[in-house]
């Protein structure tokens, strides 16, 4: 498995546009590349519409249904998990202006015509909060002009998202409220619509099989990516010991955020969740030390304050707050040896997993152990453990 | 009605623990690792990790339940290092590639910029009218 860790990992962006970033990772395993992907997609604090008070709707169009479809509507979430905070973690009643959007949607048709309502008739209201407001912060100095407004309004080349179409003597007035959140609580917080990714194009490592009628090869057209790769010659052995190393993928957002941002979050993202992990173990290993972080939610807030893990590692100074997470090109911090492993009794002598011996027995499998190699197959779940 | 609230997936709980590990009673060097509140992105990046650790013999995760937010992840080593320890060297070296590889796009962000004409283009294909594109060198949190 040490393919990868004498190499340094490698990234080309191949295009760059406005919602989009294509690029190709290389010298990475499988897993790093994946988390990536999962990252970037699941792990990303966005605004979006979270509650709708509907004043009046005469449309024919039910009340849930356009509650549904503005949520769904994507707004500008630039800088988003300094420019608000989670409405969950504020100390204000219900709604205000440190946790919230306030967006207001009020239209009438009085003409003998079809009326669409668009995303672009959602105006900045803020007479729908009711008049609190939680701890002072500084969030709203860190956002942009339209920040948590719908994407692309007043920008004539960007087309409007329809919510509704009325004819005369119909109308619509909603107040809403956009709140952060996480796609892992509903997909309309994803900054991401499509992440695709891709390795192998040729399938070499045969981690697929196509069907066919006659030949795979005739029947199944080769992505663009295979250009990039060799193609395998006819009396090429299979390779046993062979793993993806390059990965091809396209970052396609919605334009809450832009492709930039979401690939330097979604990395930052991933360091962050590695460092809250680093200091809980050395939490749990001290009790007297401080107690555990949030290891979920999204960065930026935690009481234990939003800049301890703030993106940069490395490169900046040190604004760590964990002795555990400071200088990560070094040795691990070695730990006073509170919980005493090493000298734990009772050889394995009873067909244990240090052995080996049995690869089926337990379900713990035995993939990781010298005993093991002897077995081909990558055997990528062996008994409902990814090992 | 019922249903949990969904922030349940990622938000820790009072006073819960966000790590508990369990030491092994018949194996040496082993220990279960329970990490709450996080998931497969976490979970399968960290056992790579580790099996490239020449000191572990062994390292697997699972999700048990798709309802339960916690992974665990099983760990052996050799004896070199404890489980515990051996998984926070993976993560600071986790942590090491992905700050490499935060500023290797960062460069190549920069030289897309330089390049200008490919953010400016237009998404739909339509020369661009001058909406929010990202001036040369800037910073994309910068405004
Ligand atoms: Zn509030």
């Amino acid at each position: 498995m040490q393919v990868n860790s004498d190499l340094e990992p490698t990234v080309r962006i191949r295009e760059l546009k406005k919602d989009r970033v294509n690029f190709v990772l290389e010298n990475v395993d499988l897993a790093f590349a994946n988390s990536l992907r999962r990252v970037m997609m699941a792990d990303l604090p966005t605004v979006a519409i979270d509650t709708v008070e509907v004043v009046s709707n005469t449309t024919v169009l039910p009340d849930e249904f356009i509650a549904h479809r503005l949520g769904m509507i994507p707004l500008v979430s630039t800088n988003c998990d300094e420019a608000i905070r989670n409405n969950r973690d504020c100390t204000c009643e219900s709604a205000c202006e440190y946790c919230a959007i306030p967006l207001s949607l009020n239209v009438a048709c009085s003409d003998n015509r079809t009326l669409d309502i668009t995303s672009s008739h959602l105006q900045y209201d803020p007479s729908v909060f009711h008049n609190e407001s939680g701890e002072e912060g500084d969030e709203t100095a860190k956002r942009v002009e339209n920040f948590g407004h719908p994407v692309g309004k007043n920008d004539p080349s960007v087309p409007p998202v329809l919510i509704c179409k009325i004819r005369k003597g119909q109308e619509l007035k909603v107040k809403c409220l956009a709140k952060r959140g996480l796609a892992k609580e509903h997909a309309k917080w994803s900054p991401c619509s499509a992440v695709a990714f891709e390795y192998d194009p040729h399938n070499k490592l045969r981690h697929t099989t196509y069907w066919y009628e006659t030949d795979s090869r005739a029947e199944w057209p080769l992505s663009d990516n295979a250009r990039e790769e060799e193609p395998p010659r006819d009396d090429e052995p299979f390779d046993f010991n062979a793993k993806p190393q390059r990965f091809y993928f396209e970052v396609e957002t919605d334009g809450s955020l832009g492709p930039q941002e979401v690939v330097m979050k979604g990395l930052q993202e991933l360091q962050r969740k590695l460092a809250i992990l680093i200091h809980n173990l050395k939490a749990e290993q001290e009790p007297e030390l401080n107690g555990a972080l949030s290891g979920g939610g999204d960065p930026g807030m935690d009481q234990s304050g939003p800049q301890i893990w703030g993106g940069g590692w490395g490169n900046s100074a040190a604004t760590n707050a964990s002795p555990a997470a400071a200088g990560w090109e070094g040795s691990p911090a070695v730990t006073g040896g509170a919980a005493g492993w090493g000298t734990n009794p009772s050889p394995a002598g009873s067909g244990g997993w240090g052995t080996g011996a049995s690869p089926n027995a337990g379900g713990w499998g035995t993939n990781g152990s010298p005993a093991a190699r002897g077995w081909g197959s990558p055997a990528q779940q062996a008994s409902g453990w990814n090992v | 009605m019922n249903a949990p609230n969904r922030s349940e997936l990622f938000v820790l709980e009072d006073g819960e623990k966000a790590v508990e590990i369990l030491e092994d009673t018949k194996i040496p060097n082993a220990a279960t690792i329970k990490v709450v509140k996080q998931d497969h992105t976490l979970a399968n990046m960290l056992r790579a990790q580790l099996l490239a650790t020449p000191s572990v013999l062994f390292a697997g995760y699972k999700v048990p339940h798709p309802l339960q937010p916690y992974f665990i992840l099983k760990i052996q080593t050799d004896g070199t290092i404890t489980p515990a320890d051996v998984l926070s060297q993976a993560c600071n070296r986790l942590i090491g590639t992905l700050s490499t590889l935060e500023a290797k796009f960062k460069r190549e962000f920069s030289f897309k910029d330089v390049e200008g004409a490919v953010v400016s283009e237009d998404p739909y294909g339509v020369p661009s009218t001058g909406g929010p594109t990202w001036a040369g060198g800037r910073d994309y949190l910068d405004f």
